[in-house]
């Protein structure tokens, strides 16, 4: 409930007045019941009156009426009088009279009856106490509507109430609602009267919109005087007014488009001539609450915000729809961070942050107004579309010569408004522009002016300004000047110390003091300063020509710090004691002039000139003092560096000067030099055009008064690398155990290091072996040689074997690593003498053998005759021989030896399956007789005789069938002079059991043809080399010729079983046929016959 | 079918689609082809304007009654009963209407959407796109020989203005009937203009 200001009620209330006038009404209610009971008594007494009561609306006159008493008509009574000091009396007309208000205190009223009662007379005692204060019944002025916001506006005036004095008067007003006219507000406020007619306002919000149902409104008053002491009562109720809304034909519903805060309680309602069917709020449907008629409503509590379009409200209705909208959002937040500064000291800047969203936009979004309250001028900010966590800003134009505010910035929206304030001097917070149009001006080479412009009016404080100077390779400079601010915006200041001939950019930004906050930089300005005379002399260098006729001057250019400007030429002239000679100018881009010189004494002096004048002159000697005490030294350098020292030599007056060339180059070499001062003991080299892996050469020159004497001569290395080749090296020579190496030095450019020595590998090998090992791998086979002396040129390499192909490998190293490798495959002599010894020795004593057994021989010639070959008795001249042949032919066992001539063509092999040999070849005639004694000790069963054979042999081949007889014993025999030829492969001969094969074996490879054999022996001639067996034993124990291995295609081993080898003795000396085994064969050599191993 | 040809016939002096000059044959296609990919984008900014408007608006359930638009109104149910050409020229009558209420309704959606800038750049594009609409089609008609013999009645500007100080949620509905009846007009203009289009329904 809002009520205006004048209208505001006090702290306390009707009620509480109630509360606290109650023992006072009780007192009052005593006193009338008192006087009620006094007069009753009395009217019994004397006629008395009845239902005396007595009141007043103004205190000014008393309205007292009663009955008559019992038995009294109407116009009985003529008068009545008060016993007062005038005794006044008053005509009685009707039933009450009215008398001026009385004096405090009993006041004695007598009533005097004109008719009746005989004349007699009634009276009674009269005090204020017993008169009732019942104001007028007020009068409702207005009573108005605002339906869009539903509130009531009451006006009223306080004349019925008027009094000439102060009285506090307390109103109550009652709002009813139809249908049932259900009290829906009652509220009391108090006013004062100040005896004029006032008129009173009051106005109510209705929480229910007032179109949905009609209002009435009604008031009372009661008066409160402090002076009477009767009672006071309220004052009756005006008559009712009321508020209704007037349909109309479509369905409507309320309130229409109103904002509330979120969490609060609205109802809404339809007012409609047609059903409603439901009720919903967004999509929640609610209960309808049911008012008069067709008109309903429906009820929420805590709302929640609103999306931007608001929530809609939606009555269905039969036919139709009705809807409203309502925002729910919050009031604006206290703007937050709120600063103000200036740029200019022109405009006020004020920027802040809205603080918590409303929830609100478009025409509800929140208005903020920045006020300054010492000037009164304020500027608005409003706008529909509000982003979140933006900043806000409001530009305020400042008045002038005003430089304290107290700003107060103020937001409002439908449901609120907050304010924030901040009071500033402005001047100090300013925060400037960006510098614009910086400008350069040249003073002279070393100052410049520059000039800027900063928009605003700063006159009346100081500016700070910081210049930050860069040049090119440098570090930024920063200088803060002070200048006084002024009101057309342009500036200048003197920048100095600057370097001549120097490209600088500069750039400005400005704070003003006090310090509050830098501007932005401004944008980069280039300036190139004007060029001064050179500093310094170029610093020069001498070299005489490799003929020592010439002197070539060599000077580097200026840095630009001393150049100060573009060097333009340079002025190269000589001087000795008688003459001055002077040389044209040179150009710049050249830094080197060659002077021809008559003597080898002359100053040389080099002026460098720019556009600003020449620089002073750089002189230096020509003459150069011998040193035979010369030796060249080495020097490696780290990182990118080499550091030379030297002991200090007391006899260099000037400087020393270390020059150094590549060494590649030719004289005079001349890359960069460098002057250290005389005191000096070392220098340390750097260069960017040093390379790892290129030797130098550095110089070092001592400077003396006559000139300059080469002190130390030093070659080095800025980082040795491995060398990119293998030195060339030959064999000088080769012999059966040793070879000669001979190599040549490597180039220094492929050495790129000092030479450390050498790394020479040596292994047997073939030049087609298809893999080398890798030296690296460290096999024993391959040996290695570190030669460490670099100025050996030849290795012999001793220990070796002959005839033997070996692999040489060369490789140089310096401290950078191993170099690249060169390999070579020499193949080393026969060894002769071995071999003469090999035939020699077996010879001689074969001849030696030879002789003593000839000699033996023939010395024991008839006892060999007697002990092996006796003399043979005729048999024809034995008696004892004659035998009966009767007495022969009975027995096998005495079976006389025949001594027939033996034909060996055949051998017959007999099967002695009884006991009388069958013999199917009867032209053959064994001549071997085996005794009784053995034949028993021999199986009985498989008895074999043997006839001794010739070299001719038919050969036989056994039944198959045969094999399958295992108790059978088989003797094939082949033809021995094919059987024996041994061709077994090399391979093959490697199995070969040694302890089988003991017996004598042929001692050749036999080949199985001549082609095979030139090309085995070219191929195998390690394999064939040394001892080896001479058949296949196995052949010999195991291998029946029939067996699958004796048919082995692969294998041309020929097998023959044990009795050949009883017949083998042709072995021993082989017939000189064609087809016997040759023992000069291709890939057997007597060389081997000495070899231990077979790689060795 | 035949007497709306006969009616073309009388009225457009064509004797049938197929015979239309060339250039007005082109222009017809045109303005065919602009209605087609109106309808298109009517569609998209009915969809755009409901998802703004917060609930009941877009649920399945809730369906305002078509409330009268001031100076526009609805395809009436026997639009086909007409005569093409003065369906023609109901297009080009309500083509003519509809940017006014457009525009109503994008100043509403401002207030009401201010950080809906898709929705208001189609509320504004559709303005201009039905302008366009209409004048081609009056283009048509004027070639056809079938305007409107009289000059139309002023758009409904002072009508829309009214309306737009109504509530807040009669302005939403009415933005939803503008978008309804400008989709309606555009599909209209473009079956009406297919059945001029040479190869189209006849």
């Amino acid at each position: 409930m809002d009520v205006s200001l004048c209208w505001r009620p006090p702290a306390w209330t009707v009620g509480e007045k109630r509360m606290r006038t109650a023992p006072t009404l009780r007192r009052l209610l005593s006193a009338l019941t008192l006087l009620h009971v006094m007069v009753q008594v009395n009217s019994q007494k004397r006629g008395a009156l009845r239902d005396l009561k007595c009141t007043t609306n103004n205190l000014q006159v008393w309205d007292c009426a009663w009955k008559a008493p019992l038995g009294a008509g109407h116009g009985t009574v003529n008068e009545v009088c008060i016993d007062d000091r005038l005794h006044s009396c008053y005509p009685l007309e009707k039933g009450n009279v009215k008398i001026p208000a009385l004096p405090p205190g009993d006041h004695e009223v007598i009533v005097n009856y004109l008719h009746g009662f005989n004349g007699s007379s009634a009276k009674f005692i009269l005090n204020e106490q017993n008169v009732s204060l019942i104001p007028n019944t007020p009068e409702i002025l207005t009573l108005s509507a605002d339906f869009s916001t539903s509130t009531l506006y009451l006006t009223w005036d306080d004349r019925s109430c008027a009094f000439a004095h102060h009285s506090k008067v307390t109103w109550e007003i009652k709002v009813l609602r139809t249908p049932r006219m259900e009290l829906i507000n009652l509220v009391t406020f108090n006013t004062t009267l100040n005896g004029r007619d006032t008129v009173h306002y009051w106005r109510w919000t209705s929480d229910l919109p007032l179109q949905c149902a009609t209002h009435y409104v009604g008031i009372r008053c009661y008066l409160d005087h402090l002076h009477f002491a009767g009672p006071k009562e309220w004052s009756a109720w005006s008559p009712l007014m009321n508020i209704s809304w007037a349909p109309e034909s479509e369905a409507k519903a309320f309130p229409q488009d109103k904002v509330v805060l979120v969490g609060s309680n609205i109802t809404f309602c339809c007012v409609s001539q047609t059903k409603v069917l439901s009720g919903q709020i967004g999509k929640t449907f609610y209960p309808l609450i049911h008012l008069y008629g067709q008109n309903v409503a429906i009820h929420i509590q805590n709302i929640s915000v609103s999306e931007n379009s608001g929530t809609n409200v939606v009555f269905m209705i039969e036919d139709n729809v009705c809807g409203t909208v309502v925002f729910a959002g919050y009031p604006p937040d206290v703007p937050q961070k709120l600063n103000c500064e200036t740029h200019d000291l022109k405009d006020i800047i004020c920027n802040w942050n809205p603080g918590r969203p409303t929830g609100l936009v478009g025409p509800r979004n929140t208005n903020y107004t920045l006020l300054d309250s010492f000037s009164g001028k304020s500027v608005t900010f409003k706008r529909f579309e509000t982003l979140t966590n933006e900043s806000y800003q409001l530009l305020f134009q400042m008045p002038p010569h005003q430089e304290i505010y107290n700003l107060t910035l103020t937001a409002r929206n439908p449901l609120g408004q907050s304010e924030s304030a901040i009071l500033v001097n402005i001047t100090e917070r300013v925060c400037p522009h960006t510098p614009t149009s910086l400008k350069v001006k040249d003073i002279n080479s070393t100052v410049v002016t520059l000039s800027w412009h900063l928009p605003g009016n700063f006159a009346r404080i100081n500016l700070v300004c910081q210049i930050e100077i860069w040049k090119p390779n440098s570090k930024q400079e920063l200088q803060n000047i002070t200048i006084k601010g002024v009101e057309n915006s342009s500036y200048l200041v003197v920048v100095d110390k600057l370097n001549p001939y120097t490209t600088y950019t500069f750039r400005i930004r400005c704070s003003t003091e006090p310090f509050w906050k830098w501007s932005k930089w401004s944008s980069g300005k280039r300036h190139l300063t004007t060029e001064a005379i050179p500093s310094k002399g170029p610093d020069t260098w001498r070299e005489w020509s490799s003929d020592g006729r010439n002197l070539i001057i060599y000077w580097k250019p200026l840095p630009i710090s001393e150049a100060n400007g573009k060097i333009l030429s340079y002025n190269v002239s000589c001087s000795s004691h008688e003459e001055v000679q002077s040389m044209s100018e040179i150009l710049d881009p050249q830094h080197r002039a060659e002077l021809q010189l008559v003597k080898d004494d002359y100053i040389i002096s080099v002026v460098a000139k720019n556009s600003a004048g020449p620089s002073p002159p750089s002189r230096i000697a020509s003459m150069e003092i011998p040193n035979d005490d010369l030796t060249v030294e080495q020097a490696v350098g780290l990182g990118k560096k080499i550091r030379l020292s030297w002991p200090p030599d007391p006899n260099v007056t000037c400087d020393y000067v270390i020059k150094w060339c590549n060494s590649s180059r030719s004289e005079p070499c001349l890359m960069d030099w460098k002057k250290v001062p005389s005191n000096s003991t070392e220098a340390v080299i750097e260069s960017d055009q040093f390379r790892p892996g290129v030797r130098y050469n550095f110089f070092l020159y001592g400077c003396r008064s006559q000139g300059y004497q080469l002190l130390r001569s030093i070659i080095g290395y800025i980082e040795e690398l491995a060398p990119i080749v293998a030195p060339n090296f030959t064999v000088e020579d080769t012999s059966a155990d040793s070879i000669l190496v001979r190599w040549e030095d490597i180039p220094v450019e492929e050495l790129r290091g000092f030479l450390r020595g050498y790394l020479f590998y040596f292994q047997k090998g073939e030049r087609d072996t298809p893999k080398m090992r890798s030296l690296e791998t460290g096999h024993s086979d391959i040996k290695v040689k570190n030669i460490t002396d670099t100025s050996q040129k030849t290795l012999r390499i001793a220990d070796l074997q002959g005839k033997t192909s070996y692999r040489l490998v060369l490789r140089a190293y310096t401290d950078g690593g191993l170099g690249p490798e060169k390999s070579m495959f020499v193949v080393t002599k026969e060894n002769s003498v071995g071999l003469i010894i090999a035939i020699l020795i077996p010879v001689a004593v074969a001849v030696i053998v030879g002789v003593v057994t000839s000699t033996l021989c023939y010395r024991k010639r008839e006892w060999i005759k007697e002990t092996f070959y006796p003399d043979i008795p005729n048999p024809e001249n034995c008696k004892a021989l004659q035998f009966q042949k009767s007495v022969c032919e009975g027995s096998n066992a005495l079976k006389t030896l025949e001594m027939n001539p033996c034909t060996p063509n055949d051998v017959e092999v007999l099967e002695t399956r009884s006991i009388i040999p069958k013999i199917e070849d009867t032209e053959i005639i064994s001549p071997v007789a085996e005794r009784p004694e053995e034949i028993s000790e021999a199986e009985p069963e498989n008895h074999v005789v043997v006839s001794y054979c010739p070299p001719i042999i038919e050969e036989e081949i056994a039944n198959p069938a045969a094999d399958d007889a295992g108790g059978t014993s088989q003797v094939v025999y082949i033809d021995v002079q094919s059987m024996c030829q041994p061709q077994a492969r090399p391979e093959d001969e490697q199995d070969i059991d040694p302890i089988v094969g003991a017996g004598y074996k042929p001692q050749m490879r036999l080949p199985i043809n001549s082609a095979v054999e030139e090309t085995a022996a070219e191929n195998d001639a390690d394999s064939t080399a040394g001892y080896r067996p001479q058949a296949n034993v196995n052949t010999w124990n195991l291998v029946s010729p029939d067996s699958p291995r004796s048919t082995d295609s692969n294998s041309e081993i020929v097998s023959f079983g044990s009795p050949c080898s009883v017949n083998s003795r042709q072995f021993l000396i082989p017939p000189k046929d064609d087809d016997s085994p040759k023992s000069n064969g291709g890939a057997w050599s007597f060389t081997n016959f000495f070899q231990n191993k077979p790689n060795d | 079918m035949s007497q709306r040809e006969g009616n073309l016939e009388d009225d457009a002096q064509a004797d049938t689609p197929i015979s239309l000059l060339p250039h007005l044959e082109a222009k017809i296609r045109q303005t065919h082809s602009l209605a087609h990919l109106l309808s298109k984008y009517a569609e998209q900014l009915l969809e755009e304007y409901v998802q703004h408007q917060g609930d009941p608006f877009g649920l399945p359930g809730f369906s305002p009654p078509r409330l009268p638009v001031a100076g526009l109104s609805a395809p009436a149910a026997g639009h086909t009963g007409l005569s093409l050409p003065e369906r023609l020229r109901l297009d080009a009558a309500a083509l003519e209407a509809l940017p006014a209420l457009l525009d109503v309704v994008r100043r509403r959606q401002a207030e009401l959407n201010p950080r809906a800038p898709r929705l208001l750049r189609c509320l504004e594009d559709a303005a201009l796109q039905a302008r366009a609409l209409g004048a081609a089609l009056d283009t048509v008609l004027a070639a056809l020989g079938a305007a409107a013999p009289g000059p139309r009645p002023p758009p409904p500007a002072a009508a829309a203005a009214a309306n737009s100080a109504a509530g807040v949620f009669s302005a939403k509905v009415l933005g939803l009937h503008v978008c309804s009846l400008y989709g309606e007009w555009v599909s209209r203009t473009e079956g009406d203009l297919g059945q001029l289009v040479p190869g189209g329904p006849a």
